[in-house]
């Protein structure tokens, strides 16, 4: 009996240390805003990942190196805990989960691509803790009455838009369209959305293909594109399958007046890969380097070019500065709410109206943020926006592999 | 239109045939199931770009570098890990394999990151026309002469050498070939080398036509894998027969349903061919 009160006693002890220690660990300063972020470090999604992390790294970095975050009288500083989802939507809802549950995040950063999005943004939603993602835009992740999700890239059925709106300008106007996407949420959104667009615009979508996630092989459908006299072809997909297309158009000599790719041209890694085989390729973004915003962290879009290009050692690409504009407006929401309340920080974030190096944000209803995207194209292998207001003519319609220098 | 396509598959066929060669000769032989095939075609594939990018040494020639490093690290895996196991159930090499498969590809992450490299050869994509409806990419025909080459060789070395009779010796009686006085385990590891050497010389050949990356492996190690099947163990034949049906029905059949369907299709076959012929088109009845 004896023994049974000495343990009961001691574990009570144990307690009562843990508890105190627990209270004066809270009374640090300076206080921590905890943002919890699965995303891939490894695994196909891997690239466009480390994107997102060097981003989030350098607002983080710059918040709490200027002040921090102001809720009431009480300064905070930000503090990011990763995991690696491996790529894999399952296992990073899991993680999201557990970053709720075990790690006590206050706030969620989001994962990169469509697919891993919807799933971890239905943990957020569960547990009513607000994400603000950069790195998903299908229409999927934000029709599903989701309060607690907010996205800064564009809507994925609106990518193409100004490029459609640039080929009505050109003499003569093209009048066939090939679509070709990757079979994942995103890239479906896309060319669903471009081709309804394009048929009432007046295109003449003579092709409209999909293909695995992955494929690495695109001769069967370049012999089509050929066999077809396809003016414009239009790719919805990933770098890889972006280097293997145009790789792969020049082997089988197929020239069409212009290709656009959804991702890759913006990306640095992108050109030095096909060198001068980049040249001329089109593609879209929510944003360029060219652009320049009074910045909310950054005093505008060019100071931060310069700066993350002196820390990374290569240029930022939409994906980056998406991902810039997803912690300033944590920042920005919080301050305002005043609070670390999630309910009014949700609140605080439907009410967006920030100037950030991204441009402005604010949302729709359902979380997108309100936006378009714009017109690039290589030229001397640098990326240029061609399209609206762009810093050069777009080259149309662009030389045949065999006439180039 | 047609006969361009034909060309595309067959082009495509003659590369999976290498990719498999070496798998179905492992298999073939010590009976292992070799997963981490398509890692071993990722470090050939890693080899050629490495000695480009730094050396500058044309992709063509460091075939037979990256070929010897395979082989010599096959034979080291093989001597070294496999052998203590090489008596277990057939399940058990099968998750040694795997496990190896895990460490190559993490390690080639931490060591090359996840980027996608490309080899950039001043003759990358150059090309010539057969009259006005047919093109044919140089380098994919000159890989696919390479692999006929490379399959001739190994028919070579199996039939016509003294290894090669060792190694079809064990694979077809291995009490009998002890008797005789094969050392059967120096010929396993030269048998895995040399599958790894193959597995090598096909991530040469890929690393000149597209883009590589530590992860590339996975989908290689299935392809190798439904083409040993199609064609059948126990000949050298075997994977170039599956490799070009394979390489010729996905580029048919991505023509007619969509490139979605393009593993749909693969695997379709492969399903066929497991219930019409279990043991591949040109596999024995036994």
């Amino acid at each position: 009996m004896r023994g049974v009160i000495k343990t009961v006693l001691v574990g009570l002890a144990v307690l009562g240390l843990v508890f105190t220690y627990g209270s004066f660990a809270k009374a640090e300063n300076p206080k921590v805003i905890k943002l919890g972020c699965a995303i891939s470090f490894t695994g196909g999604k891997s690239r466009s990942g480390k994107l997102y992390r060097d981003a989030y790294d350098m607002a983080v970095e710059r918040i709490n190196k200027s002040g921090g975050v102001k809720v009431g009288k009480d300064t905070y500083i930000f503090k990011i805990i990763y995991y690696d989802d491996k790529s894999d939507p399952t296992e990073s809802s899991r993680l999201v989960e557990k970053l709720i549950t075990q790690d006590k995040v206050n706030f969620l950063l989001g994962p990169y691509s469509s697919g891993i999005t919807i799933p971890d943004s239905l943990v957020a939603m569960r547990y009513k803790i607000p994400m603000i993602e950069g790195g998903g835009a299908s229409g999927k992740i934000f029709s599903r009455g989701n309060k607690y999700i907010f996205g800064t890239l564009p809507p994925a059925g609106q990518y193409f838009k100004s490029t459609l709106e640039m080929l009505k300008t050109f003499k003569p106007v093209p009048k066939t369209i090939a679509i070709l996407y990757a079979d994942d949420k995103f890239d479906v959104s896309v060319a669903k959305g471009t081709q309804k667009l394009a048929k009432d615009m007046g295109f003449k979508v003579v092709l409209f293909e999909k293909y695995a996630e992955g494929a690495t092989d695109f001769n069967s459908v370049l012999t089509k594109i050929k066999s077809k006299k396809v003016e414009v072809v239009l790719v919805a997909g990933h770098t890889e399958e972006s280097l293997n297309f145009t790789q792969q158009a020049k082997e089988l000599n197929v020239c069409p007046k212009m290709i656009s790719m959804t991702v890759g041209p913006s990306e640095a890694d992108f050109r030095k890969s096909l060198g001068k085989d980049a040249e001329y390729i089109y593609g879209v973004a929510s944003w360029s380097t060219q652009m320049n915003f009074k910045g909310y962290l950054f005093k505008d879009t060019q100071e931060f070019v310069k700066l993350f290009k002196a820390k990374y050692n290569y240029d930022p690409d939409y994906h980056n500065a998406s991902g810039i504009a997803d912690v300033a407006i944590f920042k920005d929401a919080i301050e305002r709410a005043g609070t670390l309340d999630p309910e009014k920080v949700r609140d605080a974030i439907a009410a967006t109206s920030l100037d950030t190096i991204y441009g402005h944000v604010e949302f729709n209803p359902n979380g997108q943020i309100k936006g378009t995207s714009v017109v690039l194209q290589i030229l001397g292998g640098q990326v240029y926006q061609v399209y609206p207001n762009g810093v050069k003519k777009p080259v149309y319609p662009v030389p045949c592999w065999k006439d180039r220098k | 239109m047609i006969l361009q396509i034909f060309i595309n598959g067959i082009l495509k066929g003659g590369l999976y045939a290498l990719m498999a060669i070496g798998m179905s000769l492992i298999w073939g032989v010590m009976d292992i199931i070799n997963i981490a095939h398509g890692s071993f075609i990722m470090l050939g594939a890693f080899t050629t770009y490495w000695l480009f990018t730094l050396f500058g040494i044309d992709p063509f020639l460091s075939l037979l570098a990256s070929m010897t490093v395979l082989f010599i690290l096959g034979y080291a895996v093989q001597r070294y890990l496999i052998n203590f196991v090489i008596r277990a159930s057939a399940f058990i090499t099968l998750i040694l394999a795997f496990g190896i498969e895990i460490f190559i590809n993490n390690l080639a992450l931490v060591m090359w990151t996840a980027d996608v490299r490309k080899v950039k050869v001043p003759y990358g994509a150059a090309n010539f026309s057969i009259g006005n409806y047919i093109t044919i990419p140089t380098i994919r025909l000159i890989a696919f002469i390479l692999v006929i080459i490379i399959s001739i060789a190994f028919f070579y070395i199996l039939n016509k050498t003294n290894l090669g009779r060792s190694i079809r010796a064990t694979s077809q009686d291995l009490d009998a070939a002890r008797l005789v006085g094969v050392d059967v385990a120096r010929t396993y590891s030269v048998t895995f080398g040399l599958g790894v050497g193959a597995a090598g010389a096909a991530g040469t050949l890929w690393a000149i036509l597209f883009p590589i990356s530590p992860m590339m492996g996975g989908v290689l190690t299935l392809k190798s894998f439904v083409v040993v099947i199609i064609g059948g163990l126990g000949s050298m034949l075997g994977p170039l027969i599956g490799g070009l049906t394979l390489g010729v029905t996905e580029a048919l059949g991505s023509n007619w349903f969509g490139s979605t369907y393009e593993n749909l299709i693969s695997f379709t076959i492969l399903v066929l061919v497991l219930i019409i012929r279990p043991k591949g088109i040109l596999g024995g009845t036994d």
